[in-house]
């Protein structure tokens, strides 16, 4: 039987494109409607060792809609943002809802210049029981801090106050 | 259909800080990744994603008076899964510099001209047989800044959804028989000589090819394959 072996991810590189990262940060309107749900704004700013904030990170999500489900046709669970010169990124979105035994998550996709290949997060609206955040030791980094609508979850990717990552 | 991801093969994938590459020891995070359980989330991914991501045209290299400086080349590129099956509907985004070693990017400092012609990105969706074919001009190398020495020998850059969230594909492609690119940074941190030539094109017979372009083919393997059945 056939079994191909993946090929070798590598670095974004520092030029990917910014039109590439326009446009798709905003999950809550879906072919001109708005989808169910309360709307959040999910920002943060992406350090790399000493906090020095990195420009041009690119940032993509993948989430259920407000009832646990990824295959809602009027929710587009999929979102790309790229963080600005002061390494801030931000998604609208909706707040997605429990899937199954999961408390409420956002998977994070992380994609970068000196990142030999993709690094996964995901983010967490509470410390919560989950069998994701269970193997996790440092628990809170994963949790999103709540300021009125809008959640933040900054991500550090060496050194003081890392974010965890996940070998998938 | 359900799908399963395996764990990656060191060998076969790089990862890590990489000497020669020092923007790996300030970015790739000191502590161990942590294996976790995979579930829905990770094992589904957006249907139709160039409802967010509209396709652009398969040409990056113009023609008559506003073509591109450079060798035309016609890449042809297949996205297939760990099971050798293809991908069709996948969307890949390709970008490269032009044929000076320039990106059409704003944060590329270096001095090389751009090109007005060259329109250095494009967005298509596979079509039947996960293939997705591009007329441009071949990248010219350039040197990396701040390095001693360490040039990039010509590549395209490749970013591939394949069936499911984990089967997210960055990658490049290298072009054969560049003496560069036995001394680049980022293709030698794969250890693996198989899967490092894995990473080069193949030069295609150019009969019954696009006239004028030199012709490459390249294969994308995503991860993922169809999950066994569970036993009853």
């Amino acid at each position: 039987m056939t079994r191909l072996t993946p090929t070798a991810e590598m670095t974004l590189g520092p030029f990917f494109p910014r039109e590439f990262a326009q446009g798709a940060n905003d999950l809550t309107i879906v072919a001109g409607k708005r989808a169910e749900g309360e709307v959040i704004e999910i920002t943060g700013t992406v350090t790399e060792l000493d906090g020095k904030p990195l420009d041009n990170v690119v940032v993509e999500i993948w989430q259920a809609d407000a009832k646990g489900r990824y295959d809602n046709p009027n929710f587009f669970g999929w979102g790309r943002a790229a963080t600005d010169a002061k390494g801030v990124y931000t998604f609208r979105t909706i707040r997605p809802g429990r899937v199954g035994g999961r408390a409420p998550h956002i998977n994070f996709l992380i994609l970068y210049s000196g990142l030999m290949r993709q690094l996964q997060t995901t983010m967490f609206f509470e410390l919560a029981s989950d069998p994701v955040l269970n193997v996790v030791k440092a628990k809170e980094r994963l949790v999103a801090k709540r300021e009125g609508t809008v959640h933040r979850f900054d991500i550090r990717l060496r050194g003081e106050g890392e974010t965890p990552f996940f070998d998938d | 259909m359900s799908w399963t991801v395996e764990p990656r093969d060191p060998r076969t994938q790089s990862e890590g800080v990489v000497a020669g590459y020092a923007h790996t020891a300030r970015r790739w995070p000191s502590q161990p990744l942590v294996v976790r359980p995979h579930d829905t989330g990770e094992l589904s991914g957006p249907a139709k994603l160039e409802r967010r991501l509209p396709p652009s045209k398969a040409d990056l290299a113009g023609r008559g008076a506003s073509r591109a400086l450079g060798q035309l080349i016609h890449v042809r590129a297949r996205v297939v899964d760990e099971d050798g099956a293809p991908v069709p509907g996948a969307l890949v985004e390709i970008w490269h510099c032009n044929s000076a070693g320039k990106y059409l990017h704003p944060n590329d400092s270096s001095d090389s001209p751009p090109d007005p012609n060259f329109r250095g990105n494009a967005r298509l969706v596979a079509g039947d047989g996960g293939l997705v074919e591009l007329r441009t001009i071949k990248p010219a190398a350039y040197s990396v800044p701040d390095t001693d020495g360490w040039w990039r020998p010509p590549h395209i850059h490749f970013s591939v959804w394949g069936r499911v969230w984990l089967s997210r594909l960055v990658t490049q492609m290298f072009f054969p028989g560049d003496p560069l690119n036995d001394h680049d940074a980022i293709l030698n941190a794969v250890r693996d000589p198989d899967a490092r030539a894995r990473c080069i094109a193949r030069m295609a017979p150019t009969a019954g090819g696009p006239g004028n372009a030199l012709v490459y083919e390249y294969q994308l393997v995503v991860r993922g394959r169809k999950a066994a059945p569970r036993m009853p």
